[in-house]
């Protein structure tokens, strides 16, 4: 074997982790040249905020579900708990406008609630899944028609609707910006950021990679496995939550159709991105493309008339599993 | 809901067990329709809640008793209990959907019942004995004729449709067909699946993609929450600009009778139909004159003037 | 060897046989066959090449060169496990059983029996009846394979590969799980085979059983082809150093006494867990202890009892001379307390992963600054496990999973010996690793012990146990039957206790 002939095995090797790894953001830049090539005013400064600030709801739910799937679990339950956590945050600051008036306070009061709902949401989930003993895809399907169920009750089958007054001080959160990006986007960008040190930079995001690579190894390397795996569930819970203060300024309603296949968008985002859904193999940054890809597969359908609206279920069912083949296929091997 | 599937059950229950005193002269009309999911939903079943009360109190010898279902299969089971254990002699029913409850609702009406079928045809003709539906491709029309009325040629629109049903291709194509020769330019048409999120998503990418929009043809007053704040977040709500949604629902019509510039107008579902087929199913027995037939609600335009006599601030919806 | 190769009765001959992968050379030139009713051995260190070897010669992997011959006539084998059609089977060390499915079901998978379009499970039962009682395997069909031991596991892959008609059968170190009446056994069902005209590859580490069972061995070193002979002609001596390479005489180090006054660090008083009653022991500083019993004794149960994995029912542990009843096994961890897994694969290591997340896991409170983890240090860790332990990598990025076995059971126990342990256990530490490595991992338990770390191997191979053990404990079915000291460390007397025919009063 000669020198070169190492070099190029080597850059071939490189080449295909490269391009594996770039998958979900390949799609994105094709993505991103079809809806410009359709329609210039795709990358107009208002498309691309609007599109920022309607992935950062599935963007932040993603961000709690790789750290679930990364550990070996899977959340079913998040679009349900979305809506039951706008629900009764919605009930409990329209109570409050009595005593402690439309202002801040009751703002706050409601997303302290909302939190702290997620949390525990987050960790029934978890304390079922592991002190319970009953498969994550169990437990989360029972909670999802546990929560989906309680906010048709709370609404009555209707909607559950915001103080009109109340509106007027929230409203910002949603709609305002800051130094030219949307409130959304900034809770977005922290909420990756968190996520990325997070898991790959401490103790417990290691300790989830280990968990969803072999459980056993993790238990005899003295990993407290329950406790880890309760707490994805808990960050999956909070994150919810986050997602929820932002979006119920935005229109100010709840009711059982919010939220409906929240938990597809989710999954599907980090499956995207390139985590493993089996475990052991965690990406933020590529759950925050996978998020983008889907919103702007939406984004670009409502921009053209083109396709037939009936077949948009087959675009974006296209170009999910086009994106997750892009970083899948064995590009080196071909080459064999 | 669950509470009220308990009380209607509750409530045939209770009317087995008194039965054996009053069952022979008293008049059983059941009354099935599916659980409510969405807000105009809920809003039929509080109508029908409210009918109930009102003609068992106007006529002691009636019995209505109303059953949800969560899905067509259940809603089956529920008409063969309304056969055996009930005796009803009047069904009215909404059907989940139309091919699976053909027979079910067949076998009801070879018990002698009076057959009364709400906005969903059956599979087969000649079952009902009276039928009572909204219009919608009477819907679309109006919708289409109050936006000649306000908009000139050249003007440009934008329509958000519904789910992919044949409800939302009739009121499509009927809006379509009346705006037809108008000059009135469609720019584009998109789902919105009835839904506000939706209906917020698709109107931003409408915003974005054309720079002139004179007026949004919602379909749906929860399409038009959507797109009402989306046009709110765009500063594009001044103007002129106008939404038209559809359906009645309590905001929408407070709203018009406030005076709101933006959506000055509503077109009625009558979300009140199952209480409507009540009311006629009762006076089937109760009326001197013949009262079999189709009865199809009109889509009445709902403006400042008659916004009052369609508000109820009870209803959820 | 060419005129073995070209014997009239050999059913399967490779010639000539190179293998790379990608840039990397792993098998150069290599010749070997099999005939009729014969047992070939094949032997070498870890990463000689005879996985590959074994794996080209089941059609598992391509040869880059060379030919392979099935009776005398040049074949491409057909990947994936389809060569059992021509009768050659690759029996796994990994197993490659439905775990969840019965003894029966995996015995005809893929191909059932079936009457009229239906599974016809009645003959599939008794065929499987006679075949387990032709191995002497005394479980019933419907046994559902977790439920069984290794052993049996074992047992159940030869019985299906009986079952598929196979002529030649690859095993890939049979017995490094099996107990020595397993292993015994095994050996009657091997002749058995034999008569019948099947040619088995035989890969063990196990030297002294190369020498009973096999016909002929070849020897093999770094991907080279070293020799074949037939096994009258080798001793164990011959066959160890043709393997490494070098003179071996010393495979276990020197024994250090332990001082008469050591403390006593660990001390255990009538333990129950599970399946284990009343064990009593004690354990001083600096001392190497041997545990040894025939598998399923209680061994593994009784220390996972007592570092945390599994939780204790009654009596006292008494660790540094304080009570402790460690309810996890970091509790253990900080204590000073490691015990390291004799299933390397399933409990031990992350084999997906690198080795630098796998050396510190189990220590990884030690690498965190500032609430995060401490990159540089891991890597400072890994480079200082490598040397201490002799872990022998092309890369330093290389899944841990495509580490040799001994490489693996380095790298376990460099991260056990991260966490700065007082007290280590060791859990078949030399399970299906070849001598060199095993020298190797002698001295380093050895050299643990000079520093005062305290001991305790755990192990069904009675040599090690006696080569480097200052006290030996046996157990037999979750009882201790006795305490050996001295020149009683034989494997006489260990075996007398293990099978239960003396017992301490």
């Amino acid at each position: 074997m000669s020198d070169t002939e190492v070099i190029s095995a080597e850059r071939k090797r490189a080449f295909s982790i490269d391009l594996k790894a770039m998958g979900p953001a390949l799609a994105l830049l094709i993505l991103c040249i079809i809806g410009y090539s359709l329609n210039s005013a795709f990358l107009s400064e208002g498309n691309i905020t609007n599109l920022l600030t309607r992935s950062a709801f599935i963007g932040i739910i993603a961000v709690g579900a790789t750290f679930v799937i990364t550990a070996g679990g899977i959340d079913l339950s998040v679009g349900s708990m979305a809506a039951v956590i706008s629900g009764v945050m919605i009930i409990i600051m329209n109570n409050l406008v009595d005593t402690f008036g439309a202002g801040a306070v009751t703002v706050l009061i409601g997303c302290g609630c909302s939190l702290i709902l997620g949390i525990g949401a987050g960790w029934i989930n978890g304390a079922l899944t592991t002190k319970g003993k009953i498969e994550a895809f169990i437990v989360t399907l029972g909670t999802m028609g546990i929560y989906r169920s309680l906010v048709t009750y709370f609404a009555d089958g209707g909607t559950l609707s915001l103080n009109f007054d109340l509106r007027g001080t929230y409203r910002p959160v949603y709609y305002d910006s800051f130094l030219g990006l949307p409130i959304p986007v900034w809770v977005f960008i922290g909420v990756s950021i968190a996520g990325w040190v997070i898991l790959n930079r401490t103790a417990f995001g290691r300790y989830c990679t280990a968990i969803g690579s072999n459980e056993s190894v993790a238990k005899y390397s003295a990993v407290n496995v329950d406790r880890i795996k309760t707490a994805t569930y808990v960050i999956q819970g909070f994150c919810v939550a986050l997602a929820t203060i932002i979006y119920v300024p935005r229109l100010g309603s709840a009711s059982a159709s919010t939220g409906v296949l929240w938990e597809l968008e989710a999954i599907a985002a980090v499956i995207i991105g390139g985590t493993v859904l089996k475990g052991g193999y965690g990406r933020i940054g590529g759950t925050i493309l996978g998020a983008l890809i889907l919103t702007t597969i939406g984004n670009i359908l409502n921009f053209t008339d083109v396709i037939s609206n009936y077949l948009n279920g087959t675009m974006q069912g296209l170009i999910i599993i086009i994106a997750v083949w892009l970083q899948r296929a064995d590009w080196s091997k071909k080459k064999v | 809901m669950f509470k009220k599937s308990i009380m209607a059950l509750a409530l045939g229950t209770a009317v087995v067990f008194s039965g054996a005193a009053s069952a022979e002269e008293k008049i059983k009309i059941g009354v099935s329709y599916p659980t409510p999911t969405h807000a105009w939903a809920a809003g039929m079943n509080w109508h029908a809640e409210q009918a109930e009360k009102r003609l068992e109190e106007l006529y002691p010898d009636v019995d209505l008793i109303l059953v949800n279902s969560p899905d067509p299969a259940a809603q089956a089971s529920a008409l063969e209990d309304m056969v055996s254990v009930n005796q009803i002699d009047a069904l009215v029913v909404l059907p989940f959907e139309s091919d699976p409850l053909t027979d079910p609702v067949i076998n009801v009406k070879e018990s002698g019942a009076l057959i009364t079928v709400v906005d969903r045809g059956l599979s087969k003709e000649g079952i009902e004995d009276i039928y009572v539906a909204g219009n919608n491709p009477e819907l679309g029309r109006v919708s289409a004729e109050y936006m000649k009325s306000r908009l000139k040629e050249g003007d440009n629109i934008v329509i958000l449709r519904g789910i992919p049903t044949t409800i939302d291709n009739e009121r499509f194509d009927a809006f379509m067909a009346e705006i037809e020769g108008s000059g009135i330019n469609v720019l584009d048409h998109k789902h919105a699946n009835w839904n506000r999120d939706d209906g917020f998503e698709v109107m931003q990418d409408f915003l974005s993609r054309f720079p002139d929009i004179d007026a949004v043809w919602a379909q749906d007053d929860d399409i038009a929450i959507g797109v009402v704040a989306a046009l709110k977040q765009a500063g594009r709500d001044g103007d002129g600009m106008f939404v038209v949604g559809g359906a009645g629902m309590k905001e929408t019509i407070k709203g018009i009778m406030d005076g709101n510039e933006l959506q000055p107008i509503d077109v009625l579902y009558p979300p009140a139909m199952l209480a409507t087929a009540m009311d006629v199913t009762v006076a089937a027995f109760k009326s001197n004159g013949p009262v079999a037939g189709r009865y199809i609600l009109g889509a009445t335009l709902i403006d400042k003037d008659n916004a009052e006599q369609f508000y109820f601030p009870d209803s959820p919806f | 060897m060419e005129e073995s190769a070209s014997a009239p009765k050999c059913v399967l001959a490779a010639r000539r046989i190179s293998k790379s992968f990608g840039a990397v050379p792993v098998l150069f030139s290599v010749s070997f066959d099999v005939c009729e009713g014969e047992v070939h051995a094949l032997i070498g260190e870890n990463g000689a090449g005879k996985s590959t070897l074994m794996k080209i010669l089941a059609g598992f992997q391509p040869p880059t060169s060379g030919d392979i011959l099935l009776d005398g006539e040049q074949i491409d084998l057909p990947p994936n496990g389809e060569a059992e059609d021509l009768g050659i089977v690759l029996i796994h060390q990994e197993l490659n059983l439905a775990e969840q499915m019965t003894v029966e079901e995996n015995i005809f998978l893929g191909r059932e029996l079936t009457s009229r379009g239906f599974l016809d499970r009645l003959t599939m039962r008794r065929q499987v009846e006679v075949l387990l009682k032709q191995v002497g395997l005394d479980i019933a069909p419907t046994a559902r394979i977790s439920d069984l031991s290794i052993a049996q596991k074992q047992m159940v892959e030869i019985t299906k590969a009986m079952n598929r008609n196979a002529r030649i059968l690859i095993m890939d170190e049979p017995t490094a799980v099996l107990t020595p009446s397993e292993t015994k056994l095994f050996f009657r069902q091997v002749e058995q085979l034999k008569k019948r005209g099947v040619g088995i590859v035989f890969v063990s580490h196990k030297l002294a059983e190369v020498k009973e069972i096999s016909d002929r061995v070849t020897i093999m070193r770094d991907g080279q082809w070293i020799g074949t002979k037939p096994t009258s002609e080798l001793s164990l001596d011959d066959m160890a150093q043709m393997m490494v390479g070098r003179e071996l005489s010393d495979l276990y180090p020197p024994m250090n006494e332990v001082d008469v006054d050591a403390p006593v660090i660990l001390g255990v008083e009538n333990l129950s867990t599970g399946k284990v009653k009343n064990v009593s022991f004690d354990l001083r500083k600096g001392e190497i202890l041997g545990f040894s019993g025939l598998v399923g004794s209680g061994r593994t149960e009784l220390f996972e009892a007592i570092c945390g994995v599994v939780p204790v029912d009654s009596g006292t542990i008494k660790f540094d001379n304080e009570v402790v009843n460690f309810k996890s096994v970091s509790q253990a961890r900080n204590a000073g307390l490691s015990y390291l897994t004799k299933d390397r694969k399933g409990k031990g290591l992350l084999l997906l992963q690198k080795m630098a997340p796998n050396m510190s896991l189990f220590s990884l409170p030690k690498f965190i600054k500032n609430m995060m983890i401490d990159q540089k240090a891991e890597e400072k860790a890994l480079a200082r496990g490598i040397r201490r332990f002799d872990i022998r990598t092309r890369d330093a990025d290389i899944r841990v999973g495509d580490l040799s076995g001994g490489n693996q059971q380095k790298l376990l126990l460099a991260k056990m010996m991260e966490t700065d342990p007082r007290v280590i256990i060791v859990d078949e530490p030399t399970r299906g690793i070849d001598v060199g490595t095993k020298q190797q991992i002698y001295h380093f338990i050895a050299a643990l012990a000079a520093e005062g770390v305290s001991v305790v191997v755990i192990s069904s191979e009675m040599p090690e146990i006696i080569g480097i053990c200052h006290r030996v404990f046996v157990m037999r079915e979750g009882r201790m039957m006795g305490a050996l000291t001295g020149t009683e460390i034989n494997e006489n007397e260990i075996m007398r206790y293990a099978a239960g025919l003396k017992e301490a009063s």
